[in-house]
């Protein structure tokens, strides 16, 4: 609505040739955002989404240091009001722990979406425009690190450069993921190049760059979000298996793949405390996916796979 | 009101209303049909797309997917109403005594099978016969609907064939258990012109050879002059004309049947503008009240805003109009009733 | 056919080259060495050399590059081929290949099951749309799908092995039943569950949608048409058409019959490759690390191969 021109047009209707007023009553993000609204398990999942990611934020900063105290007179205690999950096998408040791992879980699992986006926009619209001998050399590259088996690079990468270190894991797991993104991105400016509309747009009179950017970008940047959302349920459950591992994140700090692997020797007296991590771990991965999926449908109804 | 089963009919359609619940509203895709067809006659049916004749077609052979259904009407093949079969007897009816033919001969048939296992598979379902006789048979069916080389092609994928060959393959299976009425969606729509004409040679052939009754599907008037012995028009889910072919063609009564003949530009004719129907097809969500046809017809009036009945125009020709049989608008106060309109209708299905 | 293969495999060498030179880069340029852990104060530095020497460490890159990637493609028959693990000495390509079995076992009976379970359920799914079956399909399979292997794997463990003491807890064999196929399908049966859950829930979302979009085909109006029986239609002409997809995704599996497996294998302690996989990478056992990645890179190229030889082979309109 911002920005459109009101001018009546000619139009087919029942009773003959009309003039209607056809200034669109929605601009695009607003349509996008209806038809998200739609699907109530994405808006769930948004809303699931954004409170753990503000409960992982808020908690740790309310709870201070709660979550590295151990206090070995608290082992395995019970639930109480100050300690929702009760106290785990060193005695630190678990749902403080939970919360922490879950911050680092996410910042990881967000950074390291962030890394693939940047990567993959680049090389996709580096090869998707230029096309030719470039975008084949470029294509060769991905087919390398697709041959790759994933995890086993990530490990690699992250064995021999720095265990624990969260910057060298984000970045392991950014450099092997991006593959897809810039798939994505390469397609979608290929054949955008060629687009009826982008062509209707330039006859138009649009010779203007930047009409013809509005109307690329949107387009090319919708199955990047998708894939980027899903995404990020990926790097976290990557990130999970790493420490759970040994090899990202190690105790003291938190994760809720570490926690996992600590949870495993406690399964007689504490059994619990392998639920709290997994099924924090699930309804995030739950949430993205579902997200992903909402946001599929709502940035391009064509793309719509019944799955 | 109920319609006596007339022996000398082979298919009657009394009133059939197709419905289909959307998010939005129900779509009456077909809403109060009805027309009958003689043994060995062919009627078209032509209409616009979007007027319901395919569904009206798939509604009598009961292929409605759901959430769509048919909510009323009766479907009298011989002495039997084909809404109240079972699964299975319905089953039974399909293929063997009605067989439907598509439009798109690329898709309708299956990919992974060859053109021959497929004929032969509808030859082993309705007669019995044993894989290789029924693979025989394939192949003679494939003669017979002028493929030439039918062993080889009999072996192939449709993917393997050209757009008229595959439509005659799909002409050979529905033939092949040599049913009464052969129903065409659309046969030659997806196919050149040229072979348009052979694929409608093919089918006046058959239909001569077996006896067979054709109902023919099409927005093309060309087709229709062609093959059909009656017509019946329809527009926006009803049947709006109804009479044999001659007469739909040199006298039309109803304005959409004129309109949809004066748009056909004529050889010889010198024309600046091409004759057009102003106005679209209502949207099946917003239909108007009263005559459907009222926003786009150069003759309305006040009246219009009432259904209109069906009018007897003349033996065997009715319309479904307020307009007087000899095309004037009718005199106030002797629009017709309904019991004489219902009178009229009764009267169309016995007089043919 | 035939060409088409060749073609292929020719089009694979460069990537080949291309991933041993990546990983062999990402090997040798990390800091750290492999012999990080033998330096202390008690072993001279000359040891150290020695060491490098004997592993050839001491030359300029390019040449251990070359020395290495000739050499490792004479391995099926020459078994110093992957040279020699730097842990215990012991020739890689036995090291490996002692493992391949417990591993292909794992997912081989996993994705056995995956598929006999799934592709029915996929099937109910389609043919019942929005019905409380397929909603309930289609729930289960999301939340199985989202399941983080490993978590589950631990979950399964504390239930079934350590709470109801059903299944045992870690490893192949109990202890003297080497051997023993009922024993192994004892200890198979809580890693195959957890794989198969996820697997499940992943390939019957894939049926039910390839069979959806069969469903809506023109030809299956056809089959209809011409008075076959519905389960005829389904299980004739759908799923012929429908399966397509599935097989060629078989193909693309391949390869994580192999690599698959690390983290449900740590869970369970199966000693499989994934567990000296991890260990190798833990240790710096180069030569093994390396065969590894070699290893993965040419089943995935086998793969994706597979995959399209597969497609053309069940989908007459392929040719190559």
């Amino acid at each position: 609505m911002e920005g459109a021109q009101s001018r009546p047009i000619p139009v087919l209707s029942e009773s003959g040739v009309d003039e209607v007023d056809l200034t669109p009553v929605r601009t695009y993000w607003q349509l996008v955002r209806q038809r998200f609204v739609r699907h109530r398990l994405a808006v769930i999942a948004f809303f699931l989404l954004s409170f753990l990611v503000i409960a992982s934020i808020a908690i740790p900063f309310l709870t201070g240091n709660a979550w590295a105290k151990t206090d070995l007179t608290l082992i395995n205690k019970p639930p109480s009001l100050i300690a929702p999950f009760g106290y785990d096998h060193l005695g630190t408040n678990t749902f403080a722990r939970l919360m922490k791992g879950l911050q680092t879980s996410l910042f990881i699992g967000l950074s390291a979406v962030t890394v693939i986006v940047v990567i993959g926009i680049t090389v996709g619209s580096i090869a998707g425009f230029f096309g030719g001998w470039v975008d084949n050399a470029l294509m060769r590259f991905v087919d390398i690190v697709l041959s790759i088996p994933t995890f086993f690079l990530i490990v690699m990468l992250v064995a021999f450069w720095g265990t624990g270190n969260v910057w060298v894991i984000i970045i392991a797991i950014g450099l092997t993921g991006w593959t897809t993104a810039a798939r994505l991105v390469r397609a979608e400016f290929l054949s955008l190049r060629e687009a009826d509309f982008v062509q209707a747009a330039r006859a138009l009179g649009a010779s203007d760059r930047r009409i013809v950017v509005r109307h690329m970008i949107p387009s090319a940047l919708a199955p990047v979000v998708v894939a980027a959302t899903l995404g990020i349920a990926d790097s976290v459950v990557v990130e999970a298996s790493l420490s759970f591992l040994g090899f990202g994140i190690n105790p003291p700090e938190a994760s809720l793949g570490n926690m996992l692997t600590g949870a495993q020797d406690f399964f007689y007296r504490n059994p619990l405390l392998a639920w709290y991590p997994g099924v924090t771990l699930v309804l995030v991965v739950l949430a993205a996916s579902f997200l992903g999926d909402g946001l599929r449908d709502a940035l391009d109804p064509r793309q719509r796979v019944e799955v | 009101m109920t319609v006596r089963a007339d022996p000398q009919m082979l298919l009657q359609l009394q009133d059939i209303r197709t419905y289909f619940p959307t998010q939005d509203g129900i779509v009456k895709a077909v809403d109060g049909v009805s027309l009958s067809i003689r043994h060995g006659e062919t009627l078209g049916v032509v209409g616009e797309s979007g007027c319901g004749k395919s569904i009206t077609a798939l509604s009598i052979m009961r292929l409605i997917e759901r959430p769509g259904r048919v909510v009323s009407g009766s479907i009298r093949l011989g002495d039997r109403d084909l809404l109240t079969l079972s699964d299975d007897e319905m089953r039974d009816v399909r293929g063997k005594t009605i067989a439907m033919i598509f439009q798109e001969p690329m898709t309708s048939l299956n990919p992974v099978f060859t053109c021959g296992s497929q004929i032969a598979e509808a030859v082993a379902l309705h007669e019995g016969v044993s894989g290789r006789q029924a693979a025989a048979r394939a192949v003679e069916m494939l003669a017979q609907v002028g493929i030439p080389d039918p062993k080889r092609r009999a072996d192939e994928y449709p993917h393997q064939l050209s757009g008229g060959m595959r439509q005659r393959v799909m002409i050979a299976m529905a033939l092949s258990a040599n049913p009464e009425l052969l129903i065409a969606d659309e046969p030659t729509t997806a196919l050149d012109v040229t072979i348009q004409a052979q694929i409608l040679e093919l089918m006046k052939a058959l239909r001569e050879r077996n006896r067979m009754a054709i109902m023919l599907i099409t927005h093309d008037l060309g087709v229709i002059a062609e093959m059909a012995d009656d017509v019946v028009v329809m527009y926006a889910g009803k049947v709006v004309e109804t009479s044999d072919v001659i007469t739909v063609f040199e006298q039309p009564h109803h304005p959409y049947s004129k309109g949809l003949l004066a748009s056909i530009p004529r050889l010889g004719q010198k024309r600046h503008r091409l004759e057009v129907i102003k106005g679209v097809v209502p949207n099946p969500l917003n239909l108007p009240t009263g005559c459907l046809f009222k926003r786009r017809c150069p003759y309305a009036m006040p009246v219009c805003d009432t259904p209109p009945p069906f009018q007897q125009v003349s033996s065997g020709h009715v319309s479904r109009c307020w307009l007087t049989p000899e095309g004037g608008p009718p005199a106030v106060g002797e629009a017709p009733s309904r019991e004489v309109a219902e009178e009229a209708a009764a009267a169309l299905s016995v007089a043919q | 056919m035939a060409r088409y293969i060749a073609r292929r495999l020719i089009q694979a060498i460069p990537i080949i080259i291309g991933i041993s030179i990546i990983s062999f880069l990402i090997v040798y340029l990390s800091p750290g060495d492999p012999f990080d852990r033998f330096r202390s104060n008690k072993v001279s530095p000359e040891v150290i050399e020695n060491l490098r020497r004997v592993y050839g460490l001491d030359q300029p890159l390019p040449v251990q590059f070359v020395k290495w990637f000739t050499a490792f493609w004479s391995f099926p028959w020459n078994p110093t081929a992957w040279g020699y693990s730097i842990t215990d000495g012991l020739p890689v390509r036995d090291k490996i290949f002692e493992r391949i079995p417990s591993t292909l076992q794992l997912m081989g009976v996993s994705l056995f099951f995956t598929v006999v379970i799934a592709i029915p359920i996929g099937i109910l799914g389609a043919v019942r749309q929005y019905s409380w079956s397929d909603k309930i399909i289609m729930i289960v399979a999301t939340i199985g799908y989202a399941l983080p292997t490993f978590w589950l794997g631990i979950i399964l463990k504390q239930i079934f092995a350590a709470q109801l003491d059903i299944f045992p807890l870690f490893g192949k064999y109990s202890f003297g039943k080497e051997g023993d196929v009922l024993d192994l399908a004892w200890h198979l049966a809580l890693p195959v569950a957890t794989l198969t859950v996820v697997g499940v829930a992943g390939w019957s979302r894939y049926m039910r949608a390839s069979m959806l979009e069969v469903l809506r085909a023109d030809y299956i109006r056809t089959a209809r048409a011409k008075g076959l029986a519905s389960s005829r239609v389904i299980f004739k002409h759908a799923l012929r058409n429908a399966l397509i997809p599935i097989v060629t995704l078989l193909g693309l599996t391949v390869p994580a019959l192999l690599t698959g497996a690390a983290i449900t294998e740590a869970v369970f302690t199966w000693p499989g490759l994934g567990g000296l996989g991890v260990s190798s990478v833990v240790d710096r056992d180069y030569p093994v690390v390396l065969a590894f990645v070699m290893m993965g890179g040419s089943m995935v190229i086998i793969g994706n191969l597979l995959a399209d030889v597969l497609y053309a082979v069940v989908d007459p309109r392929i040719k190559y």
